[in-house]
């Protein structure tokens, strides 16, 4: 990896602090031409606020970057993109309804006289594009129509087409599964040989491994360390990433026994369940005291489905029996009559008050329970935030704490604990790992093992196969709307949930 | 992330910003009592308490308003037509409370028709609340005409807006009774907590199995009974009720009383005692600016570039 002269990006001594917290405390960022790397590191280690620094959306307190050796002026976005500094988003920045061939020049067509887009060159420039990288898009579909991984290289396209000679990853296969990680890490090969630098940021440790040359690791705000990635072994990097005493217990944790069906007592049975044009004819029976988890592609009409059986959405047709009763739950106050907790997938949107603090949001289900009369009794809530906190380990233990400002993993964990505060019987989570780092995602899955052994009935729908192999006691996979296999985990092996998951679709 | 000690400017920002607006209150009372004494008398201080009034209930009830992310545009008009409902009540010869209670019923019928506009078609509260303010001031102008209404021998009437107890005005209790129990509301019941979490996250909290249509519909009945109440004290005052009262503009001192005490225009945070703050910060301004004779084209740029002052420093919070 010695490149001749400077390296493409060199970010020396940056730090970043906001008021009395230090986000980035002196850190030495290099990538160079054709290399991959990893930037791994738990929630608050501070990735985020290297890449902002990195795309000019935070101006660092001290440091500077340079770009092929030349000083870059920071803090400034549209300067730092004129440089070649790209950034994918793990959530797509697309206009859905427009052609992806309209995304990747969009803001900066080719023009004719008077302004008038020339859209024949713009065309020309985007197949040149295409054939340059090996990258095959269908330039005149709806981005919206497009798959999420297509979705992907149309915006990794629309870096390119900027000459972004630095593309930053972020979390990039987060929202895909299986065949459609390796189509990516593809197209990253290609670049790469092109002679792009890229950052890969990712939580999962596999795809660093299958795709990254180097990797650096941070702790605290701090490089803890750099190396080649041939240089280290998976246990090493967690070691590294979380510290010692967390890595041994995720290692622990995914010896734990299962135990496919329970207690054996059907707690909520689905009988050919179907919501017109979205999910058909789902049948499954959840136990009591198991994890049955739902795996499949994005976009596999999983989250619809586990989402009409708490009444957030309906259901059309089909039955659905809890605890042996026939009912149809049309508001999620409905799902929690019927002991339904609920996690959405997504924590930001759909879970956390962020700007409310961690007492409230794990008393936002259960303010019945802290009322006397008409008057809500503000102790109880603080003693029993102050119970979840401790038995949850959120981190800081600080009721009082705005849930903004916790960590990926400690928010879920805040947003996990608003649920079990009401002893669900039926708990549903959605996606409950996403953007959550190593040492909480063994936390919360020693939470759910816990809920497991007290006899909850627990569905969980995940994209991450890691984690379906991990927590799950049996796994149902979904394909285009339909469940079309359930296993047994200790049955079954990761390659034929793979294969099965890419069954029915593309 | 690691804690580190705070450089002197940090330091400063970190605790004035947020105490910004007891600060401005405090530093506009030190400006006026200086350079004018007789701002500091009891008389002064019990007339800012009673000018205040009005518009200060008008405003403690809209901030729970403002924190689900809405606003009520018609309070105004909703103020002349609640003083026109107890006139002729009085009128027909009606009791007291029932006069009381045609006023009030103003403010809760029209707050009731923007809260369901509102929660249930889930149109723009901007929009909803403006097209209200056209429609409840023509209907004032239909009810009430032109003329302005005497409102004449009726002393129980006349002693909501004149009369006074233990030296403070009738309408000083009023006020403090709407805003002690708002503020018992915001930190004493689930309701307080609720219109937080909405303004906050409102999927979050419905899919925490709370009916959020039907708070969003609860606040904006609550800030039409505070217009209406605020109709009934002024009626009273003047001894009239006039189809024009609550006049363009009246709802944009109610709006900024609110932001001003930090609640934000995005809704989720905001504080009804804070509200209060804001409440007295204008009011002082406006009777300090009198007092000093300030012409009346200078008070209008001096106070708006206050309250955008204001504004800036309190945003500086974030």
């Amino acid at each position: 990896m010695t490149a001749a002269g400077p390296p493409l990006l060199r970010g020396t001594g940056l730090a970043k602090t906001y008021g009395n917290l230090v986000a980035l405390d002196d850190t030495d960022f290099v990538v160079n031409a054709g290399e991959v790397r990893a930037l791994i590191g738990s929630n608050g280690a501070g990735k985020s606020t290297l890449i902002k620094i990195l795309t000019g959306a935070v101006t660092p307190t001290r440091g500077s970057v340079e770009i092929s050796g030349e000083i870059a002026p920071l803090g400034d976005p549209s300067e730092m993109i004129r440089r070649g500094v790209a950034c994918i988003y793990q959530h797509s920045n697309l206009a859905p309804a427009m052609s992806a061939l309209d995304n990747i020049y969009l803001g900066r067509q080719p023009t004719r006289r008077f302004g008038f887009v020339d859209t024949r060159r713009q065309r020309l420039q985007a197949e040149e594009l295409l054939a340059h990288h090996g990258i095959d898009i269908d330039l005149d579909a709806r981005v919206g129509t497009l798959s999420t991984v297509k979705q992907k290289e149309v915006e990794i396209l629309k870096a390119l087409a900027l000459e972004a000679r630095v593309i930053l990853m972020d979390e990039p296969t987060g929202w895909l599964a299986g065949a459609d990680v390796v189509r990516l890490h593809n197209t990253i090969r290609t670049l790469k040989a092109r002679g792009v630098g890229i950052v890969y940021i990712s939580h999962v440790l596999d795809e660093i491994f299958a795709v990254c040359d180097t990797v650096t690791i941070m702790r605290d705000g701090r490089v803890v360390a750099e190396s080649a990635v041939a240089d280290i072994d998976r246990p090493r990097v967690v070691h590294l990433m979380v510290g010692e005493k967390l890595a041994r217990e995720s290692a622990d944790a995914a010896l734990k026994q299962r135990r496919p069906r329970g207690t054996g007592a059907v707690r909520l049975s689905a009988r050919g369940l179907g919501k017109s044009g979205v999910f058909a004819d789902v049948s499954f029976d959840l136990h009591a005291g198991e994890i049955f988890c739902l795996t499949g592609l994005i976009g596999s009409r999983r989250t619809e489905l586990v989402r009409t059986l708490f009444g957030s959405d309906r259901f059309d047709t089909g039955t659905l029996e809890i605890d042996g009763r026939a009912v149809a739950p049309r508001t999620p106050l409905d799902g929690m009559s019927l002991g339904i907790g609920f996690v959405p997938e997504d924590r930001h949107r759909e879970g956390l008050m962020l700007d409310m603090n961690v007492t409230e949001n794990l008393a936002m289900a259960t303010l019945e329970r802290h009322c006397r009369g008409p008057l809500l009794s503000r102790s109880g809530m603080v003693r029993a935030g102050r119970r979840a906190i401790d038995d949850l380990s959120v981190q800081p233990r600080d009721g009082s704490k705005m849930v903004r400002l916790l960590s990926g993993g400690n928010q879920q964990k805040v947003l996990v604990g608003k649920w079990l505060s009401r002893g669900p019987r039926i708990l549903i989570l959605d996606e409950p790992t996403v953007g959550v780092d190593v040492g909480a995602k063994a936390e919360i899955y020693a939470i759910l093992r816990r809920e497991r052994e007290q006899g909850a009935a627990i569905l969980i729908v995940s994209s991450d196969l890691e984690e379906v192999m991990t927590v799950a006691d049996r796994i149902g996979v979904m394909v285009s709307g339909r469940l079309v296999a359930v296993h047994d985990a200790g049955s079954v092996g990761m390659a034929d949930i793979v294969r099965e998951i890419g069954g029915g679709s593309a | 992330m690691s804690a580190r000690s705070l450089s002197m400017p940090a330091a400063l920002s970190a605790h004035v910003a947020p105490n910004a607006l007891p600060i401005a209150v405090a530093v506009i009372i030190a400006i006026f009592a200086l350079t004018e004494p007789a701002f500091l008398s009891t008389d002064n201080l019990v007339g800012i308490a009673r000018q205040v009034a009005i518009i200060g209930i008008m405003a403690v009830c809209m901030t729970f308003v403002i924190m689900t992310g809405g606003v009520d545009l018609s309070v105004g008009p909703v103020l002349a037509l609640a003083g026109l409902a107890a006139f002729y009540s009085l009128d027909a010869g009606f009791s007291l409370p029932v006069v009381i209670l045609a006023g009030l019923s103003v403010g809760a019928v029209v707050g009731l028709a923007n809260g369901m506009i509102v929660a249930f078609l889930q149109l723009p509260p901007i929009i909803v609340t403006l097209a209200m303010l056209s429609m409840v001031r023509g209907t004032a102008l239909i009810v009430g005409g032109p003329e302005q209404h005497l409102i004449r021998n009726e002393p129980a009437y006349s002693f909501i807006g004149t009369g006074s107890m233990f030296g403070l005005p009738v309408s000083v209790y009023i006020f403090a009774a709407v805003a002690v129990i708002m503020i018992l509301v915001q930190w004493r019941t689930p309701l307080g907590l609720l219109v937080a979490a909405i303004g906050d996250n409102e999927r979050a909290a419905r899919l925490s199995g709370h009916r959020t249509r039907f708070t969003k519909t609860l606040v904006y009945v609550i800030c039409g009974l505070g217009a209406a109440l605020a109709g009934i004290i002024q009626s009273s005052q003047v001894h009239t009720a006039l189809a024009t009262y609550g006049p363009f503009g009246t709802e944009l001192d109610v709006i900024a009383a609110v932001v001003l005490g930090g609640t934000s225009i995005m809704g989720g945070n905001g504080s009804i005692a804070r509200t209060l703050l804001g409440v007295f910060f204008l009011g002082i301004l406006n009777n300090g600016m009198n007092i000093l004779n300030v012409p009346i084209d200078i008070q209008l740029i001096a106070k708006g570039a206050i309250i955008v002052a204001a504004l800036a420093i309190a945003a500086r919070r974030g």
